[in-house]
């Protein structure tokens, strides 16, 4: 099946420019990054707010938070995993503790993303290693449209956040254009029924909803959530869905430790436990490959997703 | 002939704000029970000339747009900062025995949620002068005079940011970016000649593209000198390697890097404001 492609580092780019277009504090730090998130027109645009440090991913975080400490909005972006790996402890303590209000634009984030790549370019911890630093926010959009949302709605809020951005070849789930972006809510994008609960964060949200498809063609009633503000997390709105189907799958392109399938884990043990089944990659490294086989070959697959709700509602069952 | 003799007199006032400023180093740390006196003692004469001569801040204002800001990258010497503050008026000298204890105002490293005066948080070694360097940006974008300072240590240039952050700004040209080293020669576990290979630290700043100066770190007046060169080179970074001494002002605590970190006992609190200028 052709899966429709919109890239979500274009529109992280055109959105920036829009937003720095009506607000003279947005400036743009890259760590020789300009070609990864197409910032050329930026550059172009606005030379004077464009900073670029060289492939300097620690600097780069401590001079936005220079620049955040004087009243700019810098927003970083760079490789995900040059960000939340190489320059964690910068985040951590130059950045999320006080508050500053710097935006991280992690791409590639995901196997997927990284995908060609191999190991060395395929993120997969960076939500788990953002998520465990306190004060700054995680939102990981499930397709461009939504990163137009998700960058607006950071630039509205003061204070840290952390915004995973994909490939370029990223999946469009949201059809028709630009869909609202709640921050901090969840969104459900198919409810057919209450048999199960599939959470989905990110660029393979398309396997999820392909799943809850091929579960309805066996008569199994699945409502699937697309979970883009990992943190602060809408607790409420999932206890209130948990309550309703008592099993859920949870679907990512990140490892299952520290991602989506842990953050709701937490939630449903704390407030609504239920049988649950993570997917995502499996606590392993995995390789080179184009996206989907990829995916496929590390049980990110939607028979995967399939199989895994199918286990979880026989166990509400015994 | 009354300018030069009015200088003098200004750097007298200096001098003896220096020693004030090492007095109270070595009283918070006394009664606070902990702390790093050596590195706070060598710093001092570079700290008391940013607070009380170099720099346009006031103290009724510290969040104020267009003041110049200090970062002291070498964290870990923060009682010399917090003496300076005090005395420029941030906050009073009746906090010092709270540094490093519970609820205090003072951290055990500059902490800018909790200070008053304090324009980054600092002291994870390395990162100040790329902090720095994004406030000298932020004026350049915003249009602003101020001025950024550095003070960093000899034993955290080992970092690799540093070296990522001198490499950025003289290539972006930054020149309301000044740093200064305070070269005691000692890092946390001994002599930087044994540990960590930084020397010659000059050329290798001078060849990163940074206007590079030396002066002793204890003298006051070539201080003040080098920072009004460093100014004048406004093409470029600036960096100031200031020669001191570990423990500075202190005689027993000079040169011993045993005084790396440790509180002095009541009698050898004693014994050191003696030498500061009198008994406590």
């Amino acid at each position: 099946m052709t899966v429709k492609q919109e890239n979500t580092r274009v529109a992280f780019r055109d959105t920036l420019m829009e937003l720095a277009a009506g607000d003279e504090r947005i400036v743009l730090v890259c760590a020789d990054s300009a070609l990864v998130v197409k910032a050329g027109a930026f550059q172009e645009k606005y030379p004077d707010r464009f900073i670029d440090v060289g492939i300097a991913e620690q600097n780069a975080v401590c001079v936005a938070a220079g620049l955040a400490s004087c009243g700019l909005i810098p927003f970083f972006a760079t490789y995900s995993g040059f960000i939340t790996m190489r320059a964690c402890e910068q985040i951590r303590t130059f950045v999320a503790y006080p508050g500053l209000n710097v935006k991280f634009i992690g791409a590639n984030g995901g196997m997927a993303a990284g995908e060609r790549e191999g190991v060395t370019h395929q993120f997969f911890e960076d939500i788990g290693i953002v998520r465990s630093i306190p004060g700054i926010s995680v939102v990981v959009p499930a397709d461009a449209s939504q990163v137009k949302g998700a960058v607006k709605a950071a630039a509205g809020e003061s204070g840290p956040c952390y915004i995973r951005i994909g490939s370029g070849r990223d999946p469009v789930v949201n059809e028709g254009g630009q869909v609202p972006f709640n921050f901090g809510k969840v969104r459900v994008l198919k409810d057919d029924g209450n048999d199960v609960a599939i959470f989905v964060m990110g660029f393979v949200t398309n396997r999820a909803l392909e799943a809850a498809d091929i579960l309805k063609k066996e008569g199994i009633n699945a409502v699937v959530v697309d979970v883009h503000t990992l943190k602060p997390l809408d607790v409420e709105a999932i206890a209130a869905i948990l309550q309703k189907t008592r099993a859920a799958v949870t679907v990512e392109d990140h490892n299952i430790i520290g991602g989506l399938g842990s953050a709701i884990a937490e939630a449903s043990t704390e407030v609504m436990p239920v049988h649950l089944a993570r997917i995502g990659l499996c606590d392993v490294y995995p390789e080179s490959g184009l996206p989907d086989p990829l995916l496929d070959k590390y049980h990110i697959g939607v028979v995967d997703i399939v199989n895994a709700a199918k286990k979880v509602i026989v166990k509400k069952t015994v | 002939m009354k300018d030069i003799t009015k200088m003098e007199t200004d750097i007298k006032k200096l001098e003896n704000l220096a020693r004030l400023v090492r007095r109270d180093i070595v009283t918070m740390i006394h009664l606070a029970g902990d702390g790093h006196p050596g590195p706070s003692l060598s710093v001092a004469d570079i700290v008391t000339a940013l607070y009380f001569d170099i720099m346009n801040i006031d103290p009724s204002r510290s969040q104020w747009g267009d003041r110049d800001r200090l970062i002291l990258s070498k964290g870990h010497a923060c009682p010399a900062v917090y003496a300076a503050l005090s005395r420029k008026g941030y906050f009073s000298s009746e906090v010092f025995p709270t540094l490093r204890h519970l609820d205090s105002i003072l951290q055990g490293h500059p902490d800018v949620n909790k200070t008053p005066g304090i324009d980054a948080t600092a002291g994870s070694l390395g990162n100040g002068i790329s902090i720095g360097l994004g406030m000298a940006l932020a004026a350049r974008i915003q249009g602003k005079a101020y001025w950024t300072y550095v003070v960093t240590g000899d034993g955290e240039l080992n970092e690799g940011v540093i070296w990522e952050a001198l490499m950025a700004a003289s290539h972006h040209k930054i020149g309301n970016l000044i740093v200064l080293v305070d070269n005691n020669e000692y890092q946390s576990g001994g002599s930087i000649r044994t540990i960590s290979g930084i020397l010659p630290l000059r050329p290798k700043v001078e060849s990163f593209g940074w206007h590079c100066q030396e002066v002793d770190g204890h003298n006051i007046a070539e201080i003040l000198h080098a920072v009004r060169a460093a100014q004048a080179a406004s093409d470029k970074p600036s960096i100031i390697i200031c020669h001191t001494v570990k423990g500075k002002g202190v005689p027993y605590m000079e040169g011993n890097n045993a005084w790396h970190k440790r509180a002095p006992t009541r009698e050898e609190y004693e014994e050191a404001m003696m030498v500061l200028g009198g008994a406590a």
